[in-house]
């Protein structure tokens, strides 16, 4: 019997991260543009942060990194690695052990990057990244925009671990769709690849409307505020001429929207790793995947570890 | 209460009331908990109530937040649907073409509905549970219920029912009070309702209820039935009656309960609503008590529930699953002639629930005279607590159909396969074009009638000799225009009239054909004529009319067993198999049912089956055991 | 031509946009990004609506000497205009800056059956009249303790929580005995109010301010015959519902 807690009212007893490999990791806390020159806070992993756009820039510093300044709020004068990257600002509480993954796609000069939203949901933050990897709740959840029944397959595709980057990747995968993005009227087929080049972040590549041999990104970065809380923030980074920053930010926000009460309602919200806690088909090939993946690096923090 | 009642005890099968039947409306999900466990609660449309818990296999989500459609529960993530009193898993949109591996069953509670409120357990339910075991509140204290009616639109015709029949009885006087749920522990809940009282509306004197705590449930003193008698003085106006009422305490969680109560008493009939008014007000005081007291105390931590895990096979991502599973005995409950020379059969289980079936499913009869059979169920959605067949009379029967339409009577129990699936009715399709000759109407029905439910669109088209062999009137006349009878054509005129039906192909149209051999034939061929793509054509033969060659010897190789053996002339793979303890499956073993398939890894089959497409035939990577045979000198086959 | 100035996520727009669904009322949407981008404190839309708040219609067909006299929805008065010169003068039509004020307005001039506001019946205007104070009370309450969850707004959380708790206790205590006497909806009556529509959203979004409806059965029930009322529509947040059992 796996003994879990699902009550809902559970009280939260953990508060910081004994997960090393998380708590080494970069962790996306808010969008650049979203932060101003006074005093913001936020949580991540379970710890009170502050953060702001710096004033006096230090000048010696030449990474261009250090235009933000983050720190435990609990302890303001030790200010804490920051990185900018992808339209937002990423701190790590620990020492960062490795660089943060790489989007080439971001600094394609024709790209619209847009930071479409960050919203706040009661859920852990695997489990959020894998209902960005799923498909087949298009039809139900996103009815009329990512699916419609009775449109309902989902067709086989391919996943594997990446050998050189520890990626998780899912190539092949199909689904149809009635309105596949903000600038699109009809409905499609849509190819789709997903990575998840991070325990908490995920980033899809579907076909774009407008350019075939191209592919619109959306890409998916959790913040895990605790372990069963998160931030989701999204960033766009679309071929489109004719949408508008506006159009695309609530289309997503849509999207977002739609997804939040469903992660609300999974028992338990932590992702349980054990095989048997759930029953996964053929369709969920790409979470069979990332849960084994998760195991293999030894992620607890947000999960409920399988029985050894 | 800080640590959970404990359940390890061999009689975990105490109950506790969970809802109000007046909670459980017509398609609705009602959200419940007990003992830290929530639970899904719903009354199926046939009246029956199901209390599963609150986690949808797949991938956990809450499925109080899901679709009641009356005769299945819908998950709102992947529209899984589940059905009626099984629980069982009857559909995976995300693979249309997949039967649900039938260990995809939820967990299940114990339930019972009675004085007014729906009981359950916490032990989920053993495969034989048998619901008659009352709850023993007090006997003799109540006779029967009269629940506090709801608006009407939310009666369904079975509640309606019951409802009448107990004012009937009107002998317990019974009113079922507003549940009021109270954010505290059982204990503190318990201790402040020792000092129940209130003011007789009718007397206006204040009533200080002699509460008796009375602990029913051993294991859990803290779950307390209260009862309190309520006597006025016979001077008082209106004259003396003795008011009863019953309170019991649902455990919610170890901070959380509801206080449940009913009441009995001439004037609780004549004054329903001041009743419930006076009660409602009296016990939404406590609770302020009580929650006061709560605040006194540190709360103590959420119980802790488990969560079953499921089976081995399932979780390595299951596909199409037809284990063969253990027979079970139903007894026959009803024998009805619904056309000429065919009979409806109804079988109910004898213990216990019926196994899950979809639309197409058959099963395999164990028939008294030692023959066994095979039948399409006939069942619309959520049909659960049944299964139903239609017999027709063959005239070179060897006795199956003769032994059902001569000497099986109602009460005859019969011994059953669980049901299995070879003809999946795929839910994705833009329309589905259902075509059926004669007694190939049956597995057709069951899935005109899943469909017809969803609002799914299709056509069933119905070939018969005359208006005489027209089986299952009646639920054909439910289709309205989607059915249509075809009678009295010869085989030209039907030929001519499959061309008009599939002249014209679109795609994500399907049709699923049943009948007579030259029937499918034909009609197979003037799909593929007109373009119908494999995959599109569905078919399910009632026997395998083609006459089977067994003359040629054969080797076969083992690839995983690691052993090669000889099939004689006049002997099947499949015995040869069997003879050398290599188990597989196997059902019609005539090359209709698709039981015995295996994988061909070398060499070319010679197919001799009507289960397998043309393109399958032709791919030549899988063959049934049972008929088919080997045009090369040996195959390899990965067992 | 009606202009709904609307944000997807907000409760308060989708009561409009309930209402206009079920009246089969054609508008079109202006989108105002309430967050993150806050566009209901700027400039621009401080113009239309000084109070900052959302949801703003304005009604380009109304005609302010004939307020009383209904005219047929077709005979819109069809003003070529482009979104910018409409947000730079909308005063050119009735402006209403307040959901309850809205629905009123809308259920008043467009109800043919006039049963959403039954405006010749004072007891029952009256009634509605307190749901839509009890609604705000709701949206102060449960929808603050959203927008702390969802959108990070620097509320007492938990307080919020608590006044929505006690609001739903009412409710559930209120539906409760209107079920008991065959009453389906707010206000006593065979079809719903504007009551209803004014309520609903934010008690269906409480669990986004994770605020459970677990212990309001009655509430949960309501909430599924709100959702079967012809015409409804969900939104981000909100679930839809199976087809009513016919009779
Ligand atoms: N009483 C107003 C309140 C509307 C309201 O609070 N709207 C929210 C959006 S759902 C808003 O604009 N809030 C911004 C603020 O209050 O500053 C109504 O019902 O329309
Ligand atoms: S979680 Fe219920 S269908 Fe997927
Ligand atoms: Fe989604």
């Amino acid at each position: 019997m796996l003994r879990v807690q699902i009550a809902s009212t559970m009280a939260m007893t953990e508060t910081t991260c004994k997960d090393p490999v998380i708590h080494n990791h970069w962790h996306a806390i808010a969008a650049i543009e979203d932060t101003g020159s006074h005093v913001h806070h936020t949580r991540l992993l379970g710890e009170d942060l502050t953060y702001q756009a710096s004033t006096a820039r230090d000048t010696s510093d030449s990474t261009g990194d250090h235009e933000f300044a983050v720190s435990r709020t609990a302890a303001p004068d030790k200010l804490l690695p920051v990185h900018c990257a992808y339209g937002y600002i990423w701190t790590c509480l620990g020492t960062p052990a490795q660089p943060l993954f790489t989007l080439p796609e971001y600094a394609e000069s024709d790209r619209n990057n847009v930071c479409a939203c960050s919203v706040g949901v009661r859920v852990s933050a695997p489990r959020a990244v894998e209902n960005f990897l799923d498909m087949g709740h298009f039809p139900y959840v996103h009815t009329g925009i990512l699916g419609e029944q009775p449109h309902t397959e989902v067709r086989e595709y391919d996943v594997e671990i990446t050998e050189d980057s520890n990626e998780v990747i899912a190539t092949r995968c199909r689904f149809y769709q009635p309105q596949a993005a903000a600038g699109a009227n009809e409905g499609m087929l849509v190819e789709y690849v997903y990575r998840v080049p991070h325990p908490y972040c995920s980033i899809l590549y579907k076909s774009c409307p407008d350019d075939e041999s191209r592919m619109d990104v959306i890409a998916l970065f959790v913040q895990p505020v605790d372990e069963i809380n998160i931030r989701a923030h999204a960033l766009v980074s679309v071929i489109d001429a004719t949408s508008a920053p506006l159009a695309i930010r609530m289309f997503q926000q849509t999207i977002f929207g739609q997804d939040k009460p469903i992660l609300e309602n999974q028992l338990p919200k932590k992702l349980p790793l054990d095989p048997r806690a759930e029953t996964p088909i053929r369709a969920d090939k790409s979470a069979v995947f990332y849960r084994r993946w998760l195991s293999r690096q030894g992620i607890s923090y947000g999960v409920i570890p399988a029985a050894a | 209460m800080d640590t959970k009642p404990d359940s390890s005890s061999d009689n975990n099968h105490y109950w506790h009331p969970i809802a109000s039947s007046t909670d459980l409306t017509p398609r609705h999900v009602f959200h419940g908990q007990l003992l830290g466990r929530e639970l899904a609660v719903w009354r199926a449309d046939d009246g029956n109530v199901n209390v599963w818990e609150n986690r949808c296999l797949h991938r956990g989500v809450r499925l109080s937040i899901g679709v009641n459609d009356g005769r299945e529960l819908v998950c709102q993530y992947h529209g899984w649907r589940y059905a009626n009193r099984t629980a069982g898993c009857t559909y995976i949109p995300a693979h249309p073409a997949d039967s649900p591996a039938r260990t995809i069953c939820n967990n299940r509670y114990p339930v019972t509905e009675q004085y007014g409120l729906i009981w359950s357990a916490e032990s989920a339910l053993p495969a034989t549970h048998n619901s008659a075991s009352v709850p023993d509140i007090d006997p003799g204290f109540l006779n029967g219920s009269i629940t506090a009616p709801v608006a009407d639109g939310d009666l369904n015709t079975a509640t309606i029912r019951a409802l009448n029949t107990e004012r009937e009885i009107d002998a317990g006087r019974l009113l079922v009070l507003r549940p009021i749920p109270v954010n505290a522990t059982i204990d503190i809940v318990s201790t402040v309702l020792q000092s129940y009282g209130y003011i007789h509306p009718l007397s206006n004197t204040p009533v200080h209820c002699a509460v008796e705590a009375r602990d029913t449930y051993r294991h859990t003193t803290q779950v307390t039935p209260l009862t309190a008698n309520d006597c006025i003085a016979s001077n008082a106006n209106p004259p003396a009656e003795l008011i009863q009422l019953h309170f019991i305490i649902q455990p919610v969680d170890s901070a959380r309960s509801v206080i449940r109560g009913f009441m009995s008493g001439s004037s609780t009939i004549e004054h329903p609503t001041t009743w419930l008014q006076l009660h409602n007000a009296a016990l939404s005081q406590l609770r302020i008590v009580a929650e006061q007291q709560m605040q006194a105390i540190i709360p103590p931590a959420a119980w802790e529930v488990s969560i079953t895990p499921v089976s081995e096979s399932l979780a390595k991502m299951p596909g199409i699953s037809n284990a063969a599973a253990t027979t079970q005995r139903v007894v026959v409950r009803a024998i009805t002639d619904t056309a000429k020379d065919i009979k409806s059969v109804e079988m109910a289980a004898i213990t216990g629930d019926l196994a899950t079936w979809q639309p197409g499913s058959h099963i395999d009869v164990l028939l008294a005279n030692g023959l066994t059979r095979q039948y399409s169920l006939t069942n619309g959605p959520g049909q659960t607590d049944h299964y139903n067949i239609g017999v027709k009379l063959e005239a070179e029967s060897s006795g199956g159909s003769s032994f059902i339409h001569h000497s099986l009577k109602p009460g005859d129990v019969l011994t059953v396969s669980p049901p299995r699936n070879n003809f999946s009715l795929r839910r994705d399709a833009v329309k589905t074009l259902l075509i059926a000759g004669g007694i190939g109407i049956t597995p057709l029905l069951s899935m005109a009638k899943a469909l017809f439910h969803s609002d799914l669109p299709f056509e069933l088209h119905y070939f018969v000799a005359d208006n005489s062999h027209v089986a299952f009137k009646s639920c054909l006349d439910e289709f309205g225009k989607a059915a249509n009878i075809v009678t009295g054509l010869d085989p030209t005129e039907t030929n001519s009239r499959l061309q008009q039906l599939l002249a014209h192909y679109e795609n994500a149209h399907h049709v699923y054909l049943c009948g007579p051999g030259p029937m499918l034939d034909s009609a197979k061929a003037i799909a593929e004529a007109h373009s119908w793509p494999d995959e599109s054509v569905h078919f399910e033969y009632f026997k395998n009319a083609t006459e089977v060659s067994q003359d040629k010897p054969f080797s076969v190789a083992l690839a995983r067993t690691g052993i090669t053996l000889q099939v004689p002339a006049g002997e099947t793979l499949l015995s040869v198999l069997r003879n050398n303890a290599v188990a597989l499956p196997s059902s019609c073993e005539q090359g209709a049912c698709g039981t015995c398939i295996v994988d061909v890894i070398d060499g070319t089959p010679l197919h001799q089956d009507v289960y397998l497409s043309n393109a399958e035939k032709k791919r030549g990577n899988c063959m049934m055991t049972c008929v088919s045979r080997a045009l090369s000198d040996s195959l390899t086959l990965d067992i | 031509m009606i202009t709904l100035y609307d944000y997807e996520l907000s409760g308060n727009c989708y009561k409009i946009r309930l209402l206009l669904s079920m009246l089969e009322i054609e508008y079109s949407k202006h989108t105002v990004e309430f967050y993150p981008a806050a566009d209901h404190k700027s400039e621009w839309f401080k113009a239309i609506n000084p109070l900052g708040t959302l949801p703003v219609l304005v009604d380009r067909s109304h005609e302010p000497q004939n307020a009383g006299q209904r005219r047929p929805l077709q005979q819109k008065t069809e003003k070529p205009h482009n979104e910018q010169t409409a947000d730079l003068n909308p005063i050119d039509g009735l402006t209403l800056k307040d959901s309850a004020a809205i629905l009123v307005y809308l259920a008043t001039r467009y109800d043919k059956t006039a049963s959403w506001y039954p405006s010749s019946d004072p007891a029952k205007i009256a009634q509605i009249t307190e749901w839509l104070a009890f609604a705000d009370g709701i949206t102060a309450s449960a929808s603050q303790a959203r927008l702390a969850e969802g959108f990070f707004y620097n509320v007492d959380a938990d307080a919020c929580r608590a006044r929505a708790h006690q609001l739903f206790r009412i409710l559930d205590e209120h539906l409760w005995f209107a079920e008991h006497r065959k009453q389906r909806w707010l206000v006593a009556g065979d079809l719903p109010t504007i009551a209803d529509l004014a309520c609903f959203p934010y008690i269906i979004l409480s669990e986004e301010g994770s605020i459970s409806r677990q212990d309001y059965p009655a509430i949960r029930r309501w909430t599924d015959r709100v959702k079967r009322i012809p015409g409804f529509i969900v939104m981000p947040g909100v679930f839809p519902i199976g087809p009513e059992l016919s009779s």
